[in-house]
């Protein structure tokens, strides 16, 4: 299966489902949570970044592997992405030292 | 997958422990090797391994099989006396047909009796298929995480490029890959292997390997950004009245001007002679002067020293 992860720059709710193999109605409820980021077009209707795919697919993996929750998901989430930004900053910080 | 780990062994736990101890251990090793909070490439295959041995040992029943039978507990049909089946196995070697076990009578058991073959067909895939998708069924294709893995790269490669083999731990053992390094790459950089990543589950597309380049440290170049820095050694006349020095650098020899009244620390700043860039300008180079003295001078060099002594009213430790 193939991902949309080339422009166009957004997916509408229903490609997002579609991309990403999951029903509408979690992706709805992950975007309530917090957990997944979405813009709400003038319609009122969800418009997803591609990058969330790649989001979407960290949130099956951490529930499947893990047996989260989806309110221990968003905090995991956040957590990791902190982590992220402190691991390149260290690295950054590392730098000179070659 | 090639191991055969023992599953106790796997999750560290004795094989006497409850299955509190088993869960406990579990979810431990579980949070640790999860493909999206290890990032290293070795974490997913530990991941399914512990998730593998967690299957079997938290159901008190497959556990008492596993157990008796081991890791081939799935050919051996539903009730059969462990003894028994221990016999026939020595025995299967030899090709000797089985007498069947108390419960195997009849050999209506779907593994079909004891004509098993070593190394037998444990659906491995519908085993691991379970870990990512399977546990909620219904949950559909997940794509594989992202790795990180360092590269360890010697000034030379980072300045020159090329190709280069890296092993990397991954699913079924280790794998090597052919990596192309773009010249000119600096430490922290990543590169990104598309699909080289963590295996995605029912058909999706795996994640991608990010490679951090680490450049090790050279005994002569010291390297900030895409700036080289190096010593450059000169005499004390040569720091006073100027010289042409030969400078080594990683692209080739180059010769500095090293302009007259140079006192050590001076920079001098080779434009462009740094790490090349690929995405725009090279980094400098700069040379640090530093100021050598014969540690054993000849009569004459002492005389002309004392002499350069008596005469010069130059005092380095004046406050200028």
């Amino acid at each position: 299966m193939s991902f949309a992860l080339v422009r166009p720059a957004r997916l509408d709710l229903e490609d997002f489902a579609r991309a990403t193999g999951t029903h509408p109605d979690l992706v709805r409820r992950l975007v309530t949570l917090g957990i997944l980021d979405a813009r709400r077009g003038p319609g009122g209707e969800l418009w997803f970044a591609p990058g969330q795919a790649a989001a979407m697919a960290r949130i099956q993996r951490l529930r499947a592997g893990l047996a989260l929750n989806y309110a221990a998901l968003g905090l995991v989430t956040d957590l990791l992405e902190r982590i992220a930004v402190l691991e390149s900053a260290l690295r950054r910080a590392r730098r000179p030292g070659g | 997958m090639a191991t055969e780990r023992d599953f106790y062994e796997i999750l560290g736990v004795p094989r006497t422990a409850s299955q509190d101890e088993i869960q406990r251990a579990y979810r431990k090793l579980a949070r640790a090797h999860h493909p999206d909070i290890n990032a290293d490439p070795g974490a997913e295959e530990r991941f399914k391994e512990v998730s593998e041995a967690y299957d079997v040992l938290s159901d008190p029943q497959t556990r008492r099989r596993y157990d008796a039978f081991g890791r081939d507990f799935r050919q051996v049909p539903e009730g059969t006396d462990p003894d028994a089946w221990t016999r026939q196995r020595t025995r299967a070697g030899a090709g000797a047909r089985g007498t069947a076990g108390r419960g195997g009578a009849g050999g209506g058991g779907p593994a079909g009796g004891f004509g098993y073959t070593a190394g037998g067909e444990v659906d491995l895939d519908d085993l691991l298929g379970s870990l990512f998708g399977g546990r909620g069924r219904g949950v559909g294709p997940i794509p594989g995480a992202d790795q990180e893995a360092e590269l360890q790269l010697t000034m030379e490669e980072a300045f020159r490029g090329g190709r280069r083999p890296v092993t990397i731990a991954g699913p079924g053992g280790q794998r090597t890959l052919d990596v192309t390094i773009p010249a000119g790459v600096t430490n922290g950089q990543r590169i990104r292997l598309a699909g080289q990543g963590g295996s995605g589950s029912g058909g999706a597309r795996a994640g991608d390997l990010y490679l951090i380049v680490s450049v090790a440290p050279h005994p002569r170049y010291r390297l900030d950004g895409r700036d080289l820095h190096v010593e450059l050694r000169v005499a004390p006349w040569e720091a006073v009245l100027g010289a042409s020095a030969a400078v080594t650098t990683p692209g080739g020899d180059s010769t500095v001007k090293v302009p007259p009244g140079s006192s050590s620390g001076r920079k001098l700043r080779l434009r462009g002679r740094g790490l090349p860039n690929p995405k725009g300008t090279p980094g400098d180079l700069y040379a640090e002067v530093r100021i050598m003295v014969p540690a054993h001078p000849s009569r004459t060099e002492r005389k002309l020293f004392e002499e350069l002594a008596a005469e010069s009213d130059f005092d380095p430790r004046s406050p200028q």
